[in-house]
């Protein structure tokens, strides 16, 4: 929205007061979302961490971080690229606003392939939900569940930008829906910030 | 208003600063991973680092810090005080190991 | 523009075919009465039930004529077994606290009055808004679905209590698929909520129009923003904890079952889970929506109190602050539901704290209602009734409240009928109560016919003598030792209290017959009742301002301009004590809340 349309707002040719935050409805139902999905997040971890609180012998499975940093660096610079992305949408330059959409939903990809690839290495040692070689059978069913819906949030973020950058190219979305999409795009970064170190720092054996 | 404009004003320069700081408290993390700690010395220390990570996602890569004042504190406080009142249950999570609720035994 | 400030609500035009117009509606009011619908339909299901339930407890071995045909195995020859008992309660609880306390005085009244209140044309996400509804109604669908699948619906409580909720068949009937179907069915329809909060919150704080700052908001749109506040969260959680109780069902997965758990002699292959962990989980979702529950009425009853009581609230401010506070201490409570759960005994010290503060709250605005009320000249009708009504179960109700917050008390009465008779008046007649209310209050506006009134009072009289006739014995049996859930009373020191449960269950019945009063006159009048005037209550609020029924765009293509605060009564006018919040007019006396 140009300063133009922003200054509209605060005088009097609109019938509404005016949104509370100056932000769009949408904005703020993403940011809704974003608590709520907060709150999920937290009750799986609180979860994992009440159950592994609750075990004398917790395994501790992980020998190498490479892995995991590798996908935190990715994830991590998705986020930037998609802050690129928006800034590229906020000055109106469409080409470069969609190439940067679509290079966050490659690093995207990327994450989930290694992701998964990661799942087939430890489903390939004999860890599944309810049982693994190491110990009490809650390691993989925490394990699975907290990176599984972080994994699931990944996918549906991939699909969206996909769409979003397809569809904001093609005029039918604006701006204010990169942004939007943005705002989740780093919220899942952010959840990740946080399932690193407790599903994958502190289960590394030394 | 001055949020939409102060997104296009401010240059990539800052974004790349807020990244590299997040790459670096990422790598502090795992730096703690392996330093000789017990695990709740290690948990408190990842968490510090994690909660400085995140805020400084939201307020910078999510732009909070940029919107109305209103609107930061109706997002923190509202956030924060849920997450705190999820924290009662810890001390009923030690019990299946050590048989008492209350007992300092790791 | 983008919808920087948005009437992009009715971008979408009014529907023409039948399907777009009365079933996949984008129509906030259309879906309202949508919510309306189904919360009725569930309320008859659970109070059906609940007579099954009660005629039992009273005549425990006297057939009920037709019940072998909706369970052969749970009640053969059609008596029941405490097992189908069990499963009748679950499915009570269920329905009443999911499908009725929260959809009706939330999700229908909110949806339908909540934009009009603000001056909105619909809601910001019409699309999420009809998904509300539809995910509701599935999650309906396959709770009722578990009454005819398997060995019937689950018996665990509305509350789930593991490790029962997670060990599958070995528990008992409906332990299997039944609870399955349970989580499903809860955690379809916290996604419906969660679409609904959205709703509800960006249409308060994004599509008020001009001069409705969030003071001169109804109080009735207040208790909706910051019910949806609670639900949002509160949702969020149950989600997640019904997704792992179906792992622990499908996928092998020990979440909710602790190791070494022997169940009818057998070992269960589940280990290492905590049960306690489900509590926690549960009632951090739990006691916020008791809140769900109540605020909305309070909102509602406070707002129809107004416009009869004909003089401003004492302090609308304060009324308000009472609320959130409600809010806020709700996620700080929720322990006390577990005291006697085997929780570390401290923390039931610290909940029992908050517990006790979260009644300062509500004690004030109770104290807000009733000084209001003194000196006013009451017009009594069966909306301000049902009014009174709803502060009297409140306040009987919350008094117990006091006690079961001690630990030390609630231990000895937690597992009995004291907490049966405290959690029904406190928060499921009082909520009801807010419902009937409402209805009556808003029932010209929705449908453009008066309820009658002499049918309202008579089903209003019947219902409050009847709900204290059916829960305040409660409390009597819970202080002399009657356990609650036990479907059958053979023990000794029970046997007294017999005649108690058989004037109860005679109560509970007449009581529900009064209910088909109101289901008479709610269709009667929908069909036959006489023509409403646009503001038959002389009420100041923005949804009185606009035409009965209210046309598709609501304010028919206007806006409306907001010019007082909301309540305006007991002024001088033009048009009488009263001052619309859309009349330009001045007036002296103007109460103004700063």
């Amino acid at each position: 929205m140009s300063q133009a349309e922003l200054t509209m707002d605060e005088h009097s040719t609109s019938p509404m007061v005016g949104t509370a935050f100056s932000i769009p409805s949408k904005k703020l139902a993403m940011w809704l979302f974003i608590i709520a999905d907060t709150m999920t997040f937290a009750a799986c971890l609180v979860v994992y961490g009440f159950l592994r609180n609750g075990t004398a012998n917790w395994p501790r499975p992980f020998h190498s971080i490479t892995n995991v940093a590798i996908m935190t660096f990715i994830l991590l610079t998705s986020s930037l690229t998609m802050l690129i992305g928006v800034r590229s949408a906020r000055l109106g330059d469409k080409a470069s606003a969609f190439r940067w959409t679509m290079v966050t939903a490659v690093l995207g990809i990327v994450f989930a392939l290694l992701h998964i690839r990661e799942w087939q290495g430890l489903i390939a040692e004999g860890m599944t939900l309810f049982k693994n070689p190491w110990g009490t059978g809650l390691f993989g069913a925490s394990f699975f569940s907290i990176t599984g819906l972080h994994l699931t949030h990944v996918v549906s973020g991939i699909i969206a930008l996909l769409v979003v950058g397809v569809r904001y190219k093609g005029g039918r979305y604006n701006a204010d829906d990169v942004e939007i999409l943005g705002l989740y795009w780093h919220f899942v970064d952010l959840v990740w910030m946080f399932v690193v170190p407790l599903v994958y720092l502190l289960n590394l054996s030394h | 208003m001055t949020t939409a404009v102060q997104h296009k004003s401010d240059g990539i320069g800052k974004d790349l600063v807020i990244y590299v700081c997040l790459l670096a408290l990422a790598g502090f993390q795992f730096l703690i991973a392996y330093q000789n700690l017990d695990s709740t010395q290690m948990l408190v220390r990842m968490l510090a680092v994690g909660c400085v990570e995140a805020s400084l996602a939201v307020m910078f890569f999510m732009h909070l810090w940029s919107e109305r004042r209103a609107f930061l504190v109706f997002v923190v406080v509202f956030t924060v005080a849920v997450l705190l009142g999820m924290q009662f249950g810890w001390t009923d999570s030690t019990r299946m190991v050590v048989g008492a609720p209350y007992s300092n035994v790791k | 523009m983008h919808d920087m400030s948005a009437p992009v609500a009715h971008q979408h035009a009014p529907p023409t075919s039948f399907i777009r117009k009365y079933v996949f509606s984008l129509d906030h009011k259309v879906i309202g009465k949508q919510y309306y619908g189904l919360a009725l339909l569930a309320a008859y299901v659970g109070m059906g039930l609940s007579w099954l339930m009660r005629f039992h407890l009273a005549w425990n071995s006297t057939a009920i004529p037709g019940l072998q045909f909706l369970s052969a195995s749970g009640a053969p020859g059609g008596v029941m077994t405490p097992e189908y008992y069990l499963q009748l309660m679950t499915m009570h609880g269920t329905i009443m606290v999911f499908f009725v306390l929260t959809t009706a005085p939330f999700a229908a009244f909110g949806n339908y009055f909540l934009p009009i209140q603000v001056g909105a044309e619909d809601m910001p996400f019409p699309r999420f808004n009809m998904m509300s509804f539809w995910v509701t109604f599935t999650a309906f669908l396959v709770l009722m679905s578990s009454f005819f699948v398997g060995d019937g619906p689950t018996l665990g409580g509305w509350t789930q209590y593991a490790p029962l909720n997670a060990i599958g068949s070995v528990g008992g009937p409906g332990q299997g698929t039944g609870v399955v179907l349970w989580a499903v069915s809860i955690a379809l329809f916290c996604v419906g909520q969660l679409l609904g909060a959205l709703n509800f919150i960006s249409t308060t704080l994004d599509l008020r129009v001009k001069g409705m700052s969030m003071m001169r908001l109804p109080l009735s749109a207040w208790s909706w923003f910051i019910t949806s506040c609670i639900g949002l969260t509160a949702f969020a959680v149950l989600m997640p904890a019904c997704i792992l109780v179906i792992l622990d069902h499908v996928a092998g997965t020990s979440f909710f079952v602790a190791s070494g758990l022997v169940m009818n002699d057998q070992v269960l292959p589940h280990s290492g889970g905590s049960t306690l962990l489900w509590q926690h989980l549960f009632w951090f979702f739990g006691h916020p929506e008791v809140y769900i529950a109540i605020v909305p009425s309070m909102g509602i009853v406070s707002h129809i109190l107004l416009a009869n009581q004909r003089k401003p609230m004492l302090s609308q401010r304060v009324l308000i602050y009472s609320m959130g506070a409600l809010a806020v201490l709700s996620y700080m409570v929720y322990g006390h539901h577990m005291f006697v759960s085997g929780m570390n005994p401290f923390s039931s010290l610290v909940f029992s704290f908050p517990t006790l503060v979260i009644t300062i709250p509500s004690t004030i605005i109770v104290l807000i209602w009733t000084f209001s009320l003194y000196g006013s000249k009451l017009r009594i009708n069966s909306a301000s009734l049902f009014s009174l009504g709803f502060i009297s179960m409140f306040v009987s109700g919350g008094v117990s409240g006091f006690f079961l917050a001690q630990p030390s008390i609630d231990i000895m009465l937690h597992a009995t009928y004291f907490v049966v008779g405290h959690f029904h008046l406190v928060m499921g007649v009082a909520a009801m109560f807010g419902i009937f209310a409402g209805t009556y209050f808003w029932f010209p506006k929705i449908t453009g016919r008066m309820m009658s009134e002499p049918l309202g009072k008579l089903h209003f009289w019947l219902s409050f003598v009847g709900a204290y006739c059916i829960f305040m014995p409660f409390h009597y049996l819970g202080m002399a030792g009657n356990v609650r859930r036990y479907s059958t009373f053979v023990d000794d020191f029970l046997q007294p209290l017999i005649p108690v449960h058989k004037f109860i269950t005679i109560a509970a019945f007449v009581t529900g017959a009064a209910q088909l009063i109101f289901l008479y006159n709610l269709f009667y009048s929908r069909f036959k009742g006489a023509p409403a005037p646009d503001n038959p209550w002389e009420a100041t609020s923005l949804e009185w301002s606009t035409a009965t029924p209210p046309p598709f765009d609501n304010f028919g293509g206007k806006h409306p301009i907001v010019y007082h605060d909301p309540y305006q009564y007991g002024v001088k006018s033009s048009v009488g004590d009263y001052v619309m919040q859309t009349s330009p007019e001045q007036v002296e006396t103007e109460f103004e809340e700063k």
